[in-house]
């Protein structure tokens, strides 16, 4: 029971908001031609794959990557999608950089807290005393000048 | 001293009068385009390139760059089939559209024959 790879299909619902954003208001699809576009993009991303993957061999890895997709995209004829993925790109890895800065960040915080909460307690106290003395110092030269 | 913005009591009349459109709501407000970074299920994406048996291992990125290619390529399909049906002075896009499309634009050419 073979399954063609073709058969693997995006979901429809995705599909038909996506041609239906490309497309003025009031223009319909059939649903023929809904399903053969989905086909379409799934050999799209078959062959896109094929390609990618020979970038990769050339480049002696093992494992596809962003740029081995992008040469892809060239060879195929596609470069005007080159720019626009090249920023999908960007804004991919700026958020998967953030994700992991606050996950990173979250468990500092959890070991700074369970680690030296006494310490830091004490200290705190003392600095708060030295800032609040330095900015009254700071508020009554302002007020003279103002004067 | 609170300032009142002009028009933000006045209640609406368009929406929510039951009135004759009978056409179901938006989902959403559209934003820019590139806000959402992908549509495309990445786990759907990945089981198409797992589908390749010459494919080892594809990175994370490059699964996304692929989603987002492939729903380019929906949408400059769908746009190219469009200009087909404008000529036909048709407001619905048949099949017949795509197969033209795809015959008339040389990057489709890897198409021909798939979707039979």
């Amino acid at each position: 029971m073979a399954e063609r790879p073709e058969d693997l299909n995006l979901p429809n619902a995705v599909i038909t908001r996506i041609i239906k954003e490309a497309l003025p208001d009031g223009v319909n699809i059939s649903k023929e031609a809904r399903s053969a576009i989905s086909r379409a993009a799934s050999v799209f991303v078959l062959y896109a794959t094929s390609c990618a993957n020979n970038f990769a061999m050339k480049g002696k890895r093992k494992t596809l990557n962003a740029s081995d997709v992008l040469s892809a995209m060239e060879e195929m004829e596609f470069q005007r999608f080159v720019t626009p993925l090249k920023e999908a790109l960007e804004a991919y890895r700026r958020e998967q950089k953030g994700k992991k800065e606050a996950s990173e960040q979250k468990k500092k915080d959890r070991d700074k807290k369970t680690d030296s909460e006494e310490q830091d307690k004490s200290r705190d106290e003392d600095n708060d005393e030295d800032e609040e003395r330095l900015e009254e110092e700071e508020q009554n030269e302002e007020e003279e000048v103002d004067n | 001293m609170a300032a009142v913005a002009p028009g933000s009591g006045a209640s609406r009349e368009e929406e929510g009068t039951g009135g004759d459109a009978t056409t179901p709501q938006p989902p959403a407000p559209t934003s820019a385009p590139g806000a959402r970074l992908s549509r495309l299920p990445l786990a759907r994406v990945k089981a198409l390139v797992k589908a390749d048996p010459d494919v080892t291992l594809a990175g994370q990125e490059a699964i996304f760059i692929l989603a987002r290619a492939a729903e380019l390529f929906v949408e400059t399909i769908a746009k190219d089939a469009y200009c087909c049906a404008q000529q036909g002075k048709r407001k619905t896009l048949q099949r017949r559209d795509l197969d033209n499309a795809i015959e008339a634009v040389d990057e489709f050419a890897f198409l021909e024959g798939t979707l039979d």
